[in-house]
């Protein structure tokens, strides 16, 4: 019997005996997937991220492992076996009554526990995850944290850090147990006036035990009724149960499989290409190369308009410029079929001269990669030097001659890779209307729908966009990187097509992180002042220019102004190599340039004898301050100036001074001595980031009352499990005084919710928040009108509704009578003056207020091996205004485990010849739950006047600091300085042994 | 080899998993410490013990104990089945049985390995096993995984142990002589010169684990 020869197979699902006609190839993760079991995902095939788990005969096996016919008789099970059917039509926002908590339960109290403790986020490994809580539950009651950690380990995640998934399983083992459990919220405090914040933490945590999350507020913070709360998030339920919500979980009548061929070679010219052994194939309905598409130029980076140049780029070519870039792409009945089709297509390559070093590409005599004609906007084709950046302010002779000791370092960062579990996924079909409908996991939809609609020929209005959830997308999915392919297949073939990344193909085809060499000089003067900084900048863009630009810019800009000198330079060059190119990742150049201004400032105290937390608190930027180089750095053009208007930057470091036990360890030699050989350190980092493009980013918000005093919230803001969703919510909610389970929100629809540039440059919060608080503003005020018209009084003449106010979903008069909103709604929609309640509102902002924060991290270094185990990690961070401190710890964990996994181990490392030597999961290595160190997160709220309701943004500044707190640390255990990411045990080892 | 101060052996059918050789009660602590960490519960249920020990990849650490440990496995021959001692490698005939001969009083072992982090699998581990004779060593495994394609029962340097003491000057001399004994290849996650260093130093470690060891009550 052959691999593709089919037969039927009766096992049991769920409880219920099914048969599934299966081949005998098949993994059981597609036979279920097949049969609308969609909750179980997939992310590698090989057996690394876990996302594909179920249940075999109660043990946790991997889908994509194991063939469907070795389940013949046996008992599977999936997540959608847990919550007891039949569910009821929720919500968004609405929370069914516990399982534990009574009649009509739905939920299983894991499923309860993740989404109380807040530990799903883009929820894409919930369901495998939540299917092994089980199983370790049920065979053991009562785990420790390290079994939990160890049995988790199986399944990745790329969101949170692992701390309230292992908070999760411990939530639903009481429960399960039959304890009682208290609301899972963070711990409040409000400092008296003058009360330092540091003094709080004696009563919040025990020596050796893990802080609790801790919310300090400055004295004059009024608390608000939503905003602020740790609201579950809106999407939880949906996600926690496993409900067909992500791109991949629909299928379509007549749907098409479409995939990629890629180069083999790093750089080389297409000298022949034929196709036709493929298109004859029986069930091949389209192959397109590079000479059935038309030659349109464009960027695939997701900015807005004008994106910035070169459009060195076209849907296929036919010179290949990275091993893994596009070459053809075939559409057939099966995925199977089309991958035949795709070893059918005939290719005759001219292979060509490569360079993987950013300074050999800069060479005379080098390669030249972009040596076609129709790109333009290269700074030097000749050099591979795609931008020459330079900016300057102050008067550099004056200051330079000020300084005492000049200092200088060189620092080098890795290609990282975002490592999403979701892969790049995109399904194109046409609509009854002959619209395009583009159903894709992207950070901008909108974006998306703008750049695709010169490169299929279509006008933007017959274009759709929509962004079902995300399993993750950390800047990669802010690039078009499958929807210009998907829809000319479409197109091609009339029929719905659906295109998705091997796990390979996300490693050598999507994007990464820039590498970069940094070339810092500080100059400082013998009363420990930075006086003059210089960055000279080399960033590795790859094979294409797309971020580029924007990312070298925010480096040079952030890398610069922390420490803000009187007198700055940034010279940069961007170059091309033939790798496979990086692009947008979370924290966008601003992480490598912390790692070296950090790293040096900490290595200018050391030899210098100083306090390094007192010489970098006399530098470091000040409330009242202009970051000088703001106006000059923009993101690929000019910027905006800009003024620190609030920062709490101060406090962090008081903060985690204080929970850290600082100085009690750094450079107690009896406190360094560890166990088996091992010195241990303790390393610190201050760091800023941004909120939004300051004068770039523009987000709008619907909102519209219904009948019953709910409201539909549209936006295009794009939740890519960060949880926006959910404080945009919150934040309508706190102005129109209803809970959030009242405010139904639909987002990310280019068709139905207004225009939003998308989830990246930590605008969500800023940007899109301000939009929404600006319609809730307008609904509120449109809601007093039409109730002082139900109550006979007369609305104020200048506008200003003093006196009245929205609360308990009333409307309250001055004079103290109130009504519902459930009759203001029925009365404007039937009986008076009959109107849709009903606002937009835009926002964008000339400012972008820097998140600020400190980060300590303790390491034990075996000096003999030189590998490290990073032992404990704490933020402290200044996010003004926490809208959920949930979601917000969430993004701050999730952002430490992807930062230590930069500083530590994560790497795309190359043959020779161009080739990933580690494009999987495993060789690559994402940090696992069982190896997490002690994570901990403690926010100093400030007020940030130019945010909604005080707020600045979260999401990137946790990936700044870890790197140079971690260099830091080795130097104090080891006192070798390590400049170079990540901190192999190879690396370390030789830095140790020199 | 036969070694008669060998109380028992315990065997597993090589169809079963891997995690219930980790559920057994009779797993001796070596073999569990090198069944998680890097290893996957799933992984675990998945993978039979023949598959582990006919693709060094899935288990290296594990496998390397088990020659640490003088793991023995039945094949079929054409005669019959046959027990043989735990060789690894492709094209070696797929086991029905895995024997672990279960420790004597004299027993004692060690682990070393150096990772990029706690969970990721070892750029280079050494597993040793010391078998003690009162005072003297009566056998010495070390198997190390990482300097070798499989893992691999190192034969020479460890035989420098046999019949005398066991105390840290002979150890180094064996960590000397294991550094010249192996062949490692260089990859991403170590050169050939890191692997080769680190194999004298781990195996130190795992043989002075074994001196320090008090010797296991079972």
């Amino acid at each position: 019997m052959s691999s593709d020869e089919t037969q039927a197979i009766t096992l049991t699902i769920n409880g219920a005996e099914k048969t599934l006609t299966v081949r005998r190839s098949e993994v059981l993760l597609d036979a279920l997937r097949r049969a609308s079991y969609t909750s179980v995902k997939h992310g590698c095939r090989t057996g690394d991220c876990g996302a594909c788990t179920v249940l075999l005969d109660g043990q946790p096996v991997h889908s994509c492992q194991i063939r469907a016919v070795q389940a013949e008789r046996h008992e599977v099970t999936t997540v959608e076996a847990l919550a007891y059917p039949p569910q009821p039509p929720l919500r968004g926002g609405e929370m069914p009554p516990s399982a534990s908590g009574g009649a009509g339960g739905v939920l299983h109290p894991i499923q309860q526990a993740f989404i109380e403790t807040g530990a799903i986020q883009c929820g894409y490994c919930i369901p495998a995850r939540i299917l092994v809580a089980k199983a370790l539950l049920d065979r053991n009651p009562n785990p420790t944290e390290e079994e939990i950690r160890e049995a988790m380990a199986g399944v990745l995640c790329r969101c949170t850090g692992y701390v309230k998934i292992v908070q999760a399983v411990q939530r639903a083992a009481a429960v399960l147990r039959g304890e009682k459990v208290g609301p899972f919220v963070p711990v409040e405090a409000t400092l008296a006036p003058g009360e330092s914040p540091a003094g709080l933490l004696g009563r919040y945590y025990e020596q050796g035990q893990a802080l609790p999350l801790l919310v300090i507020s400055p004295p004059e913070m009024e608390p608000l009724r939503v905003v602020g709360k740790p609201e579950p998030k809106v999407d939880a339920v949906r996600l926690a149960t496993g409900r067909p919500v992500f791109t991949d979980d629909v299928k379509l009548e007549g749907m098409l499989y479409g995939v990629l061929l890629t180069s083999p070679h790093a750089h080389a010219r297409i000298r022949r290409i034929d196709a036709r052994p493929a298109r004859a194939l029986p069930g091949v309905h389209a192959v397109l190369t590079c000479h059935d598409i038309p030659r349109v130029k464009y960027a695939s980076g997701g900015q807005s308009y004008p994106q910035p140049p070169p459009f060195d780029q076209v849907v296929l070519d036919d010179k290949v410029r990275h091993v893994g870039d596009r070459v053809a792409v075939v559409a057939a009945e099966t995925p199977g079929l089309a991958q035949r089709a795709l070893r059918l297509i005939e290719v005759e390559y001219e292979v060509l001269p490569h360079v993987l070093d950013p300074e050999e590409a800069m060479q005379e005599g080098a390669p030249v990669i972009h040596d076609e004609p129709d790109t333009e906007g290269i700074y030097d084709v000749q050099r591979n030097i795609v931008h020459h950046i330079y900016a300057e302010v102050g008067d550099a002779e004056a200051q330079w001659a000020k300084a005492d000791y000049i200092f200088e370092g060189e620092y080098r960062t890795s290609q990282q890779q975002q490592a999403h579990i979701e892969p790049h996924v995109c399904i194109t079909y046409w609509d009854e209307d002959g619209r395009l409908v583009v159903r894709t996991s992207t950070q901008v939809p909108f974006h998306i729908r703008r750049m695709l609609a010169p490169l299929i020929g279509l006008p933007v209005k017959r274009i759709r966009v929509v962004k079902p959830r995300i399993g993750g997308g950390f800047g990669n999915k802010q690039e078009m990187i499958l929807e210009d392919l998907c829809a000319h297949l479409t197109i091609a073939t009339g029929r719905p097509v659906r295109m998705e990344y091997t796990r390979y193909q996300e490693f050598a085809s999507s994007r990464s992180r820039h590498p970069q060499v940094m070339r810092y000089k500080v100059g400082v003067t013998e009363e420990r002042e930075v006086v003059a900084t210089e960055l000279y900048l080399i960033g590795d863009t790859g094979a294409y220019g797309t971020h580029g630009l924007t990312v070298q810019m925010v480096g040079g800009q952030k890398g610069l102004t922390l420490y803000n000198a009187p007198c700055s330079k940034f010279v940069c060059d961007v170059v091309y190599t033939n790798k496979p190119t990086p692009g947008a990742f979370r924290g966008y150049g601003s992480m490598q340039c912390h790692f070296g201004i950090e790293t040096l400032m900490s290595e200018i105290a050391d030899k210098m004898g100083w306090d390094v937390v007192e010489f970098k608190r006399k530098n470091w930027i000040k409330p009242g301050e202009e970051l000088l180089l703001a106006q000059a750095l923009g993101e690929g053009r000019e910027g905006f100036a800009q003024v620190i208007r609030s920062s709490g930057l101060e406090q962090c470091v008081q903060v985690g001074l204080e929970a850290m036990g600082w100085y009690n360890k750094r450079g107690n030699e009896t406190w360094r001595q560890g166990d088996k050989g091992t010195r241990r350190g303790i390393g610190m980092a201050v760091m800023l980031h941004g909120s939004g493009i300051a004068g770039l980013d523009m987000a709008a918000a619907t909102l519209k009352m219904n009948d019953d005093g709910s409201f539909n919230l549209l936006i295009g803001a794009t939740d890519l499990g960060t949880g926006s969703d959910t404080i945009l919510a919150q934040m309508a909610a706190e102005v129109l005084g209803v809970p959030v389970e009242d405010i139904i929100v639909y987002s990310s629809d280019t068709d139905f919710t207004p225009f939003d540039k998308g989830a990246y440059a930590s605008s969500t919060t800023y940007i899109s928040g301000g939009a929404v608080r600006k319609a809730a503003l307008k609904v509120a005020d449109q809601i007093k009108e039409h109730a002082a018209l139900m109550l006979g009084v007369s609305p104020p003449r200048r506008g200003g509704w003093g006196g009245w106010e929205l609360r308990d979903r009333q409307v309250f008069a001055p004079d103290g009578r109130s009504l519902t909103l459930a009759q203001v709604a029925l009365s404007s929609l039937h009986q008076q003056n009959q109107h849709q309640i009903i606002a937009s509102a835009s926002h964008m902002s000339y400012e972008s207020p820097p998140p600020f924060g400190a980060q300590f991290v303790e390491v034990a270094v075996d000096t003999e091996t030189g590998q490290v185990t990073v032992e404990r990690v704490l933020m402290v961070v200044d996010a003004g205004r926490v809208i959920n401190p949930i979601t917000a710890s969430g993004q701050v964990e999730g952002g430490l485990q992807q930062a230590i996994g930069f500083a530590h181990c994560e790497e795309m490392v190359y043959d020779e010849k161009g080739h990933l030597v580690n494009p999987r999961f495993g060789p690559y290595h994402v940090y696992k739950a069982n190896e997490m160190p002690r994570l901990e997160v403690i926010f100093v709220q400030t007020e940030e006047p130019t945010g909604p309701f005080g707020a600045k943004s979260v999401a990137e500044v946790p990936m700044d600091g870890i790197a140079p707190a971690m260099a830091d640390a080795i130097h104090d255990a080891t006192s070798v300085w390590m400049r170079e990411v990540p901190f192999t045990p190879e690396r370390v080892w030789r830095a140790i042994s020199r | 080899m036969k070694d008669d101060r060998v109380k028992e052996m315990w065997s597993i059918d090589a169809d079963a998993p891997l995690q219930s050789v980790l559920d057994s009660p009779e797993c001796p602590p070596l073999l569990r410490q090198t069944l998680t960490g890097t290893i996957s519960w799933q992984t675990r249920d998945e993978k039979p013990v023949w598959r582990a020990l006919t693709s060094p990849r899935v288990a290296p650490q594990w496998v390397a104990a088990l020659l640490g440990l003088g793991a023995t496995v039945t094949v079929e021959r054409g005669d019959g089945p046959d027990e043989v001692p735990l060789a690894v490698g492709a094209g070696l005939p797929r086991p029905h049985a895995l024997h672990v001969p279960l420790g004597g009083p004299g027993r004692r072992w060690g682990e070393a390995h150096v990772a990029r982090t706690p969970a990721d699998e070892p750029i280079v581990a050494a597993l040793a096993v010391v078998e003690m004779d009162g005072s003297a060593v009566h056998q010495a495994r070390v198997a190390l995984t990482g300097v070798w394609p499989e893992p691999v029962r190192l034969a020479e340097a460890p035989s420098r142990l046999i019949g005398g003491l066991l105390d840290e000057e002979r150890i180094r001399a064996v960590a000397e002589a294991v550094e010249k004994e192996v062949a490692p290849k260089g990859d991403f996650r170590g050169s050939e010169e890191y692997r080769r260093a680190m194999a004298g130093v781990l195996t130190r470690r795992a043989l002075e684990q074994c001196l320090h060891q008090e010797e296991e009550s079972e």
